[in-house]
C-alpha cells in the first residue's frame, strides 16, 4: 500500500496546476491581448509617437498638453459626463421597468422576453446604421410617425442641441444585458415573502418598493457600475450615426481618443487621454463602491447580523 | 502514475511553446517575406475593392508572369486603409509598395524617388501633367509616381435645363450666371433644387474657391491669421451662405451625388466620381468646368492617387520595377474605365480631349496648375481640417447660419 501512495503524492503536486490550464486560453488571452497592450499604453503616454517614425521621450508633456493646452480634452469630457448623467439612470429605469414587465406570468411572455434582448443581440454597427435611419430628419421613420400624429418632429441628427438626447435614446435600447440580469435576480426572490407581504396587505406597489427592490440592490449596484462604465467609453454609435457632430456636440471623450490615435496619428497623446479615463472610471466605481455600504443590501448580512444578536442575548 | 507526472511535463511545455509562438509571430512574419529561391516578395497595399481591385489584380498576376523573379502579392486594405498603413509603418512591418494620397503625414515612412526618376530620363518624368508632380511631393521631393487623378466640375441636369428653358453654362462662366441659372431652376413645387452642395464639406477640396477668389486657408509661411479671415474668404462663404438664405440651393450630407440621381437637382460640384453612378441611375446630365469668381478665375483641387515607396522595403529595386510597371502606358489604360490617365501619350493615344465629359477635367487641370493645398503647408493638417469642417459647419448646419466673417477671424486665432 505504501509504494502506491508515494508517487501518488507527488502527482498531487502537478494536480494544482490542472485548473489553470483549463483557463490557459483565457489567461494567453489577457496577458497577449489586455495586460500587454495595457501597459504599453502606459508607457507609450510619455512618448511623443506619430506613428510613421520612432517614439520620442517626453515625459509628463503629453499630460500637461491636455490639460493646459486641449480645449476639446475639456469639452469631450464634458459631453462624455453629460451623456452617462442621462444614460445611466435611463438604461436602469427601463431595464428595470422591463424585467419586471417579462417575469410576469402572461401568455406570450417568452416571445416579449425574446424581443427585448433582441437588441443586445445585434451587432452595434448594424444597430447604428438602422438608428441612422430611424432618425434622418427628412426621410426617417421617427418623424414620418410623428408627422402622422400632426407634430413636427425635431432635426435629431442635424441640431446640436437634440443630437446628444438621440444618442441616449439609442444607446437605451441596448439594455437587454441589464433586463436579463435584473430578471434572473428578481426571479430568484422566494415566492413567500411576496405572500406574507400580501397577506399583511401590501399592494403591489408596496411590494415592490419593500420586496423587490431592496432584494435586488446587489443587482442594482452592479449595473450602475456596468453602464456607468460603458457610457464613459461609448465609441461605436458617435463614430458611426454622428462622427462627433452636428457642430461636434456629440464629440465624446471615446471618439477624442479614437481621433487623436488613428486619425490626428498622436499614439502618445492618445494613451495619455485613455488612461486619464481610465482614472476617472477607477475613481468613480471607487466611490459607487464607497457608497454601497449605505444603500446595498445582501442577505447573507443579515442573517450573520440575527446570529450575533442571538449570541449577545 | 509515471504517464500522469509525463502528460503534466507535456501540457507544460505546450504552453511554454504557445506563448513563445504566439510573441515571435510578428518578427517570423516579416522575415519569411524575403522568399525562398531568391525570388523578391513585394506586398503591395491597395484601397480599392470590388470590380476595381478584380482588375488590379489581373495586373498584378500578369506582372508576376513576366517577371519570374518578383512575387507580387496584392493586399486589400478596403475602407480602414489609413489606419492600416498608418499601423504597419508603427510596426516597422509597412507593405512594399502602396497606394498614397496624403504625402504629407507619411513622409517619414516613404521613400524619396527623385533618384529612381533621375535614372528614367527627362521624359519619363516630362510625360506626366505637371501639376500632378505638386500633389504627389513632400518638402520638396517626390515621394509618389501619380496614378490617377480627378479634378472638380460641375454636373448639371440636362433635362431640368431644358424644361425651365435656361441655356447649358459654358467653359467660361462666372458664379453670377451660375446663381442666376440656379434662380429660374429651382421649383419649391416640384421640390427641385437649383444647386446643391456639401453642408460639411472636406476642407481640402473646399480650398479650391478660395483659391479662385485669390486666398487661401494659410499664407506661404503657414499662417491662417489674413487669409483664412481675409475679405476674400469671407466673400466667398458669405456667397455660398447666401446661396442657402435665398432658398435655391440646398446643402446636402454627401457630395450631391444622391441628390442628382433622384433628379431633383439641377446642379452641383464633384470629382469624376459621380460619371458612373449617374449614369447608371440614367441622368441626362452634362459637365461644365467651375465658374470663375468676378475678379479672380476658376480652380480646381487636384484629388489624386499615387504609388508609393516604404522606407523600410527590402526589396527596393524590385519595388520601383513594379511601380513603374504600375504607372506605364499599358496599366493606365487598363484602368480607363475607372480612372483618368495622368500620362499625356495616353491621352493623346486614346483621344480623351475630344471626350465629351473627360476633356472637362483635363482643362480644368491645366487652369490649375501652381495651387499647393494647405495640407502640403502647414504641419498639423488633421487638425487644422478638424478644426475648418467645424467653422463650414457652423456657416451652413441651418440651424446655426453663423455669421462667416465672426466664425473665421475666430478659426483663424
Amino acid at each position: 500500500m505504501e509504494h502506491a501512495v508515494k508517487p501518488h503524492k507527488r502527482v498531487r503536486r502537478w494536480d494544482k496546476w490542472t485548473p489553470y490550464l483549463f483557463i490557459s486560453p483565457w489567461i494567453i488571452g489577457i496577458l497577449l491581448f489586455t495586460v500587454g497592450p495595457l501597459i504599453f499604453s502606459l508607457i507609450m503616454s510619455f512618448f511623443d509617437w506619430p506613428v510613421t517614425s520612432s517614439p520620442k521621450f517626453i515625459g509628463l508633456g503629453n499630460y500637461t498638453k491636455m490639460f493646459t493646452e486641449d480645449p476639446q480634452f475639456y469639452k469631450s469630457l464634458l459631453i462624455t459626463l453629460k451623456f452617462a448623467l442621462f444614460y445611466v439612470p435611463l438604461s436602469l429605469v427601463t431595464s428595470l421597468i422591463l424585467a419586471m414587465l417579462i417575469s410576469q406570468s402572461v401568455r406570450g411572455v417568452k416571445f416579449f422576453r425574446t424581443i427585448f434582448y433582441l437588441p443586445a443581440v445585434v451587432s452595434g454597427v448594424a444597430v447604428s446604421i438602422i438608428w441612422g435611419w430611424i432618425f434622418n430628419t427628412k426621410y426617417g421613420i421617427l418623424n414620418y410617425a410623428l408627422f402622422l400624429l400632426g407634430i413636427e418632429g425635431p432635426k435629431w441628427l442635424i441640431d446640436p442641441n437634440s443630437a446628444i438626447i438621440t444618442i441616449v435614446i439609442a444607446s437605451a435600447w441596448g439594455v437587454g444585458t441589464m433586463m436579463l440580469i435584473f430578471y434572473t435576480n428578481i426571479k430568484s426572490i422566494p415566492p413567500d415573502l411576496y405572500e406574507s407581504a400580501s397577506i399583511d396587505g401590501a399592494g403591489p406597489i408596496r411590494q415592490f418598493t419593500h420586496v423587490t427592490l431592496p432584494l435586488i440592490t446587489p443587482t442594482i449596484f452592479f449595473n450602475l457600475i456596468t453602464s456607468t462604465i460603458s457610457a464613459l467609453q461609448q465609441l461605436t454609435l458617435v463614430l458611426l450615426l454622428t462622427n462627433g457632430g452636428p457642430l461636434k456636440s456629440t464629440y465624446f471623450y471615446g471618439l477624442f481618443v479614437y481621433n487623436n490615435a488613428f486619425k490626428h496619428h498622436k499614439l502618445g497623446y492618445a494613451s495619455a487621454n485613455a488612461w486619464f479615463m481610465f482614472i476617472i472610471i477607477l475613481l468613480l466605481t471607487a466611490l459607487i463602491f464607497k457608497s454601497s455600504n449605505a444603500w446595498v443590501f445582501y442577505e447573507n448580512e443579515v442573517k450573520k447580523e440575527r446570529k450575533k444578536g442571538g449570541k449577545k442575548k | 502514475m509515471l504517464e500522469t507526472k509525463r502528460r503534466s511535463w507535456f501540457v507544460v511545455i505546450i504552453l511554454t511553446m504557445l506563448f513563445l509562438s504566439a510573441c515571435g509571430s510578428g518578427g517570423a512574419g516579416s522575415s519569411s517575406d524575403e522568399g525562398q529561391s531568391g525570388k523578391a516578395t513585394i506586398r503591395f497595399a491597395t484601397w480599392d475593392s470590388e470590380e476595381n481591385l478584380t482588375l488590379q489584380q489581373g495586373l498584378v498576376d500578369k506582372f508576376n508572369e513576366a517577371h519570374p523573379d518578383i512575387q507580387v502579392s496584392l493586399e486589400a486594405y478596403g475602407s480602414e486603409y489609413d489606419t492600416k498603413i498608418a499601423a504597419g509603418m508603427g510596426a516597422k512591418d509597412a507593405p512594399d509598395v502602396m497606394y498614397m494620397w496624403n504625402y504629407p503625414t507619411y513622409k517619414d515612412a516613404l521613400e524619396p524617388l527623385d533618384s529612381y526618376l533621375e535614372k528614367e530620363g527627362a521624359d519619363f518624368k516630362n510625360n506626366y501633367y505637371e501639376t500632378l508632380w505638386n500633389y504627389n511631393s513632400a518638402d520638396g521631393k517626390v515621394l509618389g509616381l501619380p496614378v490617377g487623378y480627378t479634378t472638380h466640375v460641375v454636373y448639371y441636369n440636362k433635362d431640368l435645363f431644358d424644361k425651365a428653358n435656361v441655356p447649358y453654362p459654358k467653359s467660361d462662366w462666372t458664379w453670377d450666371d451660375l446663381q442666376a441659372a440656379a434662380k429660374k431652376l429651382n421649383n419649391p413645387d416640384e421640390s427641385i433644387s437649383g444647386f446643391a452642395f456639401s453642408g460639411t464639406p472636406d476642407p481640402y477640396d473646399f480650398e479650391m474657391f478660395l483659391w479662385g477668389n485669390g486666398t487661401a486657408y494659410v499664407d506661404d509661411s503657414g499662417k491662417t491669421q489674413g487669409s483664412l479671415n481675409s475679405q476674400k474668404s469671407v466673400d466667398v462663404l458669405t456667397m455660398f451662405q447666401n446661396m442657402l438664405k435665398d432658398g435655391y440651393a440646398i446643402t446636402t450630407e454627401g457630395s450631391g451625388s444622391t441628390e442628382m440621381k433622384s433628379g431633383k437637382v439641377a446642379m452641383f460640384t464633384n470629382g469624376a466620381w459621380s460619371i458612373g453612378s449617374l449614369k447608371e441611375a440614367g441622368i441626362n446630365f452634362g459637365i461644365v468646368e467651375l465658374p470663375s469668381f468676378k475678379d479672380g478665375s476658376a480652380v480646381s483641387i487636384v484629388s489624386s492617387s499615387g504609388i508609393s515607396m516604404s522606407k523600410d522595403s527590402k526589396n527596393k529595386d524590385a519595388a520601383w520595377e513594379f511601380i513603374k510597371f504600375w504607372t506605364s502606358e499599358e496599366a493606365n489604360k487598363a484602368r480607363l474605365d475607372y480612372e483618368l490617365p495622368v500620362l499625356k501619350s495616353v491621352v493623346e493615344s486614346e483621344k480623351l480631349q475630344d471626350d465629351e465629359l473627360k476633356k472637362v477635367f483635363y482643362h480644368m487641370l491645366e487652369m490649375s496648375e501652381g495651387y499647393t493645398p494647405a495640407s502640403f503647408k502647414v504641419e498639423n493638417w488633421s487638425e487644422m481640417s478638424e478644426k475648418l469642417a467645424l467653422v463650414f459647419e457652423q456657416i451652413f448646419n441651418p440651424s446655426t447660419l453663423m455669421d462667416p466673417k465672426a466664425v473665421l477671424d475666430d478659426a483663424a486665432e
